[in-house]
């Protein structure tokens, strides 16, 4: 027996149950204040129109106001998405700063807190502290490492590079599927050029062959093939280590493929331009309904014939229809809206002082939102089983409250307190459903990436979008603008490029 | 029975929404800079300041220190060039290197002269003397002491890492090697490992 337990009288027993269903009534809206962020749809949106107007420093500002309101279940994310504002306004080293943050955030979160997870249980999973996908984490140190190259700090860009190898190889030893996400074709492909910048030329093969592997083997659902300067990196570096084997079977895998030698590069300087274009893809919820009696069937079926969309005013009727019904449970599952580029290739001049100028066209080579649908795809069974189970045991405790509470209530007060009971918990079972929407936003839809070497000296560098030299310019740092490039000198370029 | 179930759940419920708003709170000890303290199982100062004392205590023990002093009837002069960071940390290698240097300077068996960075900083110096100070006070160039010898080296790590466990290898290489004649009269070698274990979950 416990010690407040009510005595057997109705009268006394049925204020007990008013009593409860108050705090019943300001734990669901203390709930239900937790559980929405309306925000950050806006937040994004203001993003891009601050890139859009080529002003990174006003997108970062927003996201540094908002660092409240991501919480500090999304420690991660702010870093992530600070990381990429910081880096385009020309920050480098304190999008190094809060990027290693949310890194080592990352690294803590390994270990699961059992009393989070069952709030998210009881809620929904905006509860649980965000960890990003395993393509976003790897983006992480490939934002790092390109943070470095622009401070001139080419040997912390290549402890990134030996960080993503890392991180890489823990994945694919944790995944066993052979099709799934596992190894990273830009991520490699990325470290191989940072490792022969350096000089080190072995592990730039390595890193060369890795990507190469992958661009071949994730083919089909990343959509993206094999860069065009890929075989040639990698007869180049194959033939300068002396590694005949090798080179016989890439040279049998791309015949009449020409090359510079790596001895005739190494009085050149290179030129190395990153280039994110357009928006990663948002998510959002996508509602079903399920009906557990057949009346429910029908109030769902009805409903759904008057209201079409999912309007949080239509959520708002939503929750009061089938709270008052009491038979349908609601399940949320995320939804990946893709918002695709324009952009296929973005042209820059290189104009040096004197002589003709140098033309180069980037291709793509990273897919972001190809590698987002992959990675929502490989999540969505685990993410679905969750949901249905939670739907079960929310509607579980609302009826159990609502027999309770119809019980204390005794014979008269009994159905209009069950029914009120019912209303708000199953109301909140309905409400509070929501899928976790969050995923590093200020990401670009696609990355692309242009190699060239050219005669050491100083460049103009001009950027044209979508190939028109009338358009307006991409979202460059002042700093890039002009290049001053000794023998064996590389130089990276970042941009942005919004349409 | 019914009325006893639902106040159990309702001061379920409560209790797990306090538990969700914990507060940390933030706690300061000052300890001795000799203390070893592994927190996160990266390179720390202690790794730093260990591998350094013990690498120039075991350089100096060398037969190449007293060679060198019996043929010449002075003391080597020893440089720190680079100490390449080659691993999987942003390990400041100007701790280490200044650790390094505090050892060889402290150890009075090896004169020591500047590194490249301070030497640039000398220099300037020197030629600024030369047009501002006065002239019994200036002083002149080209009268440098020349290093014997070069300690240089790298740090390395390797990495193993399954189910929240990670294995951090680091090994240190130190060389000495003769300005003149390029050969390497020392070479020392260092290995950490830790182990770093992380709960899958807590509550």
């Amino acid at each position: 027996m416990s010690p407040i337990a009510p005595r057997p009288t109705a009268l006394v027993s049925a204020r007990w149950g008013f009593f409860i269903s108050a705090n019943f009534l300001f734990a669901v809206l203390a709930l239900l204040l937790l559980a929405g962020c309306g925000s950050s749809v806006n937040r994004y949106q203001l993003i891009d129109a601050s890139l859009r107007a080529y002003d990174p420093k006003g997108a970062d500002a927003i996201v540094q106001r908002d660092e409240k309101e991501y919480g500090e279940k999304s420690l991660v994310l702010y870093g992530m998405d600070r990381g990429m504002t910081l880096q385009l306004a020309g920050e480098y080293q304190q999008s190094n700063a809060v990027l290693e943050q949310a890194e080592e955030e990352l690294d803590r979160l390994y270990t699961r807190r059992i009393r989070t997870e069952t709030l998210a249980f009881m809620t929904n999973d905006t509860a649980l502290p965000y960890e990003g996908d395993p393509y976003e984490q790897v983006l992480i140190n490939v934002l790092k490492a390109l943070n470095y190259t622009m401070l001139g700090q080419w040997e912390d860009a290549l402890v990134e590079a030996r960080r993503i190898d890392h991180r890489l190889n823990v994945l694919s030893d944790r995944t066993n599927e052979k099709d799934a996400y596992r190894e990273d074709g830009f991520a490699r492909y990325l470290s191989g050029i940072l490792y022969e910048i350096t000089g080190d030329l072995n592990d730039a093969f390595i890193a060369y062959r890795n990507a190469y592997e992958t661009f071949e083997a994730t083919r089909a659902w990343s959509h993206t093939p094999v860069p065009t300067q890929l075989p040639e990196d990698l007869l180049r570096t194959a033939e300068a280590l002396h590694f005949t084997q090798e080179l016989a079977e890439y040279r049998q895998a791309f015949p009449g493929r020409k090359w510079e030698t790596s001895q005739s590069l190494q009085h050149l300087a290179q030129v190395v331009v990153i280039s994110y274009n357009g928006r990663a893809p948002r998510k959002e919820d996508q509602f079903l309904d399920l009906p557990i009696s057949l009346n429910a069937l029908q109030l769902v079926l009805l409903n759904r014939g008057i209201v079409q969309s999912n309007r949080p005013s239509n959520r708002g009727v939503d929750t009061v229809l089938y709270g008052l019904n009491g038979h349908v449970v609601r399940v949320a599952l995320p939804r990946l809206v893709p918002q695709k580029t324009q952009v296929h290739v973005d042209t820059l001049r290189l104009i040096p002082d004197n002589g003709m100028p140098v033309t180069l066209n980037t291709e793509l080579v990273h897919n972001v939102t190809a590698l987002a649908d992959k990675a929502l795809a490989e999540r969505l069974p685990g993410i679905t089983t969750k949901a249905l189970a939670r739907a079960a045991t929310k509607f579980a405790f609302a009826e159990a409250a609502t027999r309770g509470a119809q019980q204390a209530a005794g014979h008269d007060a009994g159905p209009w307190v069950g029914l009120l009971v019912g209303l708000l918990t199953k109301g909140f079972a309905v409400a509070s459903e929501e899928a976790d929407k969050r995923s590093w936003q200020t990401l670009p839809d696609e990355i692309h990436l242009a190699r060239v070497w050219v005669p050491p000296g100083r460049y103009q560098v001009q950027s044209s979008v979508g190939g028109f030299p009338d358009s307006p310019d991409s979202l460059m740092p002042e700093a890039m603008r002009t290049l001053s490039l000794g023998p064996g000198e590389a130089a990276v370029l970042v941009q942005r490029v919004m349409p | 029975m019914i009325v006893l179930d639902r106040g159990r759940f309702g001061l379920v419920m409560l209790a797990l929404l306090s538990l969700a708003g914990c507060a940390q709170e933030t706690r300061i000890t000052r300890v001795d800079s000799g203390v070893v303290t592994d927190l996160s199982g990266r390179w720390n100062d202690t790794d730093s300041r260990m591998v350094a004392e013990s690498m120039v205590k075991e350089a100096l023990e060398y037969p190449w220190l007293n060679d060198f002093a019996s043929s010449k009837r002075r003391q080597p002069v020893v440089v720190v060039g680079t100490i390449q960071n080659s691993s999987h940390e942003h390990i400041n290698v100007n701790t280490f290197v200044t650790d390094l240097e505090r050892e060889l300077t402290n150890s009075q068996k090896v004169t020591f002269v500047a590194g490249k960075g301070d030497r640039e900083e000398l220099r300037t110096e020197r030629k600024e003397q030369a047009t501002y100070a006065r002239e019994d006070t200036q002083k002149a160039p080209g009268k440098e002491i020349g290093a014997d010898y070069m300690m240089k080296g790298t740090i390395a790590t390797i990495l193993d890492e399954a189910d929240g466990t990670k294995a951090v290898f680091y090994q240190v290489d130190l060389q000495m090697v003769d300005l003149e004649s390029n050969a390497k009269v020392w070479y020392g070698q260092k290995k950490i490992k830790k182990v770093v274990e992380k709960k899958r979950s807590i509550f």
